[in-house]
């Protein structure tokens, strides 16, 4: 049977339809993180390319890099002299009202009151100071999207030129509203050249809800905090972050330099989530265990 | 057997270099550098959030066994260096490297095991190893 030069044609549109969507493939069907990467030298560095911050990211310096367990990458909470924070007298009556499991005013278990515990979205800036590991960052021409691993979470950051929010007192005025706080606040960023992103949020919630880090720390609703992406080269993304908010510091201060390295695109980025109900089992078999308490 | 003295290095060096971990209870508990190895039979292995545990039947000089509960941190961060959800079967008999906690009770966090198959896992910051050397205190 001869079949019709139109139907030729609607074959053809077809597959030409499928192949524009084909699917890139992965040959080694679910790859997993690849931390033992040889490190970036002239020999192997390739450029950077303009205003992209694209790919799935993970520290530089290894797996448990961007932890941040014992406080901010750059001012951990280890009771010397040099990471001492500016408090306010309000910001230093938050913190000893904060009980914390890590840190140098480490509190047992069952003492603490970390809102993590209760799995409780952690907000920004916390975010960026909580288990960074695997970290995918998503972007279009009006906006930037990253996930985050710990909780599964997503933010976005608008790139289109809207301004940032003006910061009162409870939340941000938009065009004469006052509009809510958010846990991921609201952000904008800005190119300030081609390989270098700078970002700012507002409207984020307040100290009864979120924590800095996880030694306890604070942060409040009228923090301004100011992010930077340096993309160094084609594989190096290097992360900061500086803090104002003069309700709990007398003075901005940085918190973070944090070096990524490009991961495959193909990696399989696994859940991460805090979920209640495994917190309890946990909490009852091991953490109780850990505040001196018999567990099982 | 040449190699075996190289296993080892390896193994004790995977060992020494953890990264800090990030608790859900106070660190306080532990005794931090110390190891205790541990011989025993799976009873219970728990792969979860927000830490993985495993429960294990010891048996002590006295011929008495003792229950050891020890945890390790969540499945995404110890998948990529070798451990899985069957990793240990109730049953099987493994060796674990634990840091014990500081009051003397039998619970710790795992900082290297040696599976039923001979599989050698270090920390979550480590890669697996297929050898049969043992986690070295």
């Amino acid at each position: 049977m001869l079949i019709s030069p139109v139907k030729v044609g609607l074959l053809l549109a077809v597959l030409v339809r499928v192949d524009a969507y084909a699917q890139n493939s992965s040959p080694s069907g679910w790859p997993i993180p690849d931390w033992n990467k040889p490190p970036i030298t002239d020999a192997n560095r390739k450029p950077a390319p303009r205003r992209s911050l694209a790919g799935t990211w993970g520290p530089a310096e290894g797996a448990g890099a961007g932890t941040q367990a014992s406080g901010v990458q750059l001012k951990p909470n280890n009771g010397k002299p040099e990471n001492q924070l500016p408090y306010t007298t309000y910001g230093s009556e938050l913190y000893r009202s904060h009980k914390a499991l890590e840190g140098a005013d480490a509190v047992l278990t069952t003492q603490d009151n970390d809102p993590r515990n209760r799995c409780e979205p952690l907000g920004v800036p916390r975010y960026n100071h909580y288990n960074i590991r695997l970290t995918q960052i998503f972007q279009d021409g009006y906006k930037i999207v990253i996930l985050y691993q710990y909780d599964n979470r997503w933010r976005l950051i608008w790139t289109d030129g809207r301004e940032l929010p003006k910061l009162v007192d409870g939340g941000v005025e938009i065009g004469g509203e006052i509009r809510e706080q958010r846990f991921f606040g609201y952000s904008v960023g800005k190119w300030v050249d081609d390989y270098t992103l700078e970002v700012q949020t507002v409207g984020t919630m307040p100290e009864d809800r979120v924590w800095l880090d996880s030694t306890g720390r604070p942060i409040s609703d009228q923090v301004r905090v100011t992010e930077t992406f340096r993309r160094l080269d084609y594989d190096t993304l290097v992360w900061s972050e500086t803090l104002e908010d003069p309700k709990i510091y007398s003075k901005p201060w940085e918190t973070m330099r944090l070096p990524l390295r490009l991961h495959d695109p193909r990696t399989d980025v696994m859940e991460y989530y805090c979920s209640p109900v495994e917190q309890e089992i946990y909490d009852k078999r091991f953490g109780k265990a850990a505040a001196g308490k018999e567990a099982r | 057997m040449r190699s075996r003295p190289i296993v080892l290095l390896i193994v004790v060096a995977a060992l020494s270099i953890q990264n800090p971990l990030l608790a859900h209870h106070s660190s306080a508990a532990f005794d931090a550098g110390k190891k205790v190895i541990l011989k025993g039979t799976v009873k219970e292995w728990v792969y979860s959030n927000p830490h993985c545990m495993l429960l294990l039947d010891v048996k002590g000089q006295d011929g008495q066994i003792v229950q050891w509960l020890a945890e390790t941190q969540p499945p995404a961060s110890i998948f990529p260096v070798g451990y899985r959800r069957d990793s240990f079967k109730a049953g099987d008999q493994v060796t674990i490297t634990v840091e014990p906690f500081k009051d003397g009770r039998p619970y710790g966090r795992i900082i290297g095991a040696v599976l039923a198959d001979g599989k050698v896992l270090g920390p979550a910051t480590s890669a697996p190893s297929t050898s049969g050397a043992a986690p070295q205190p």
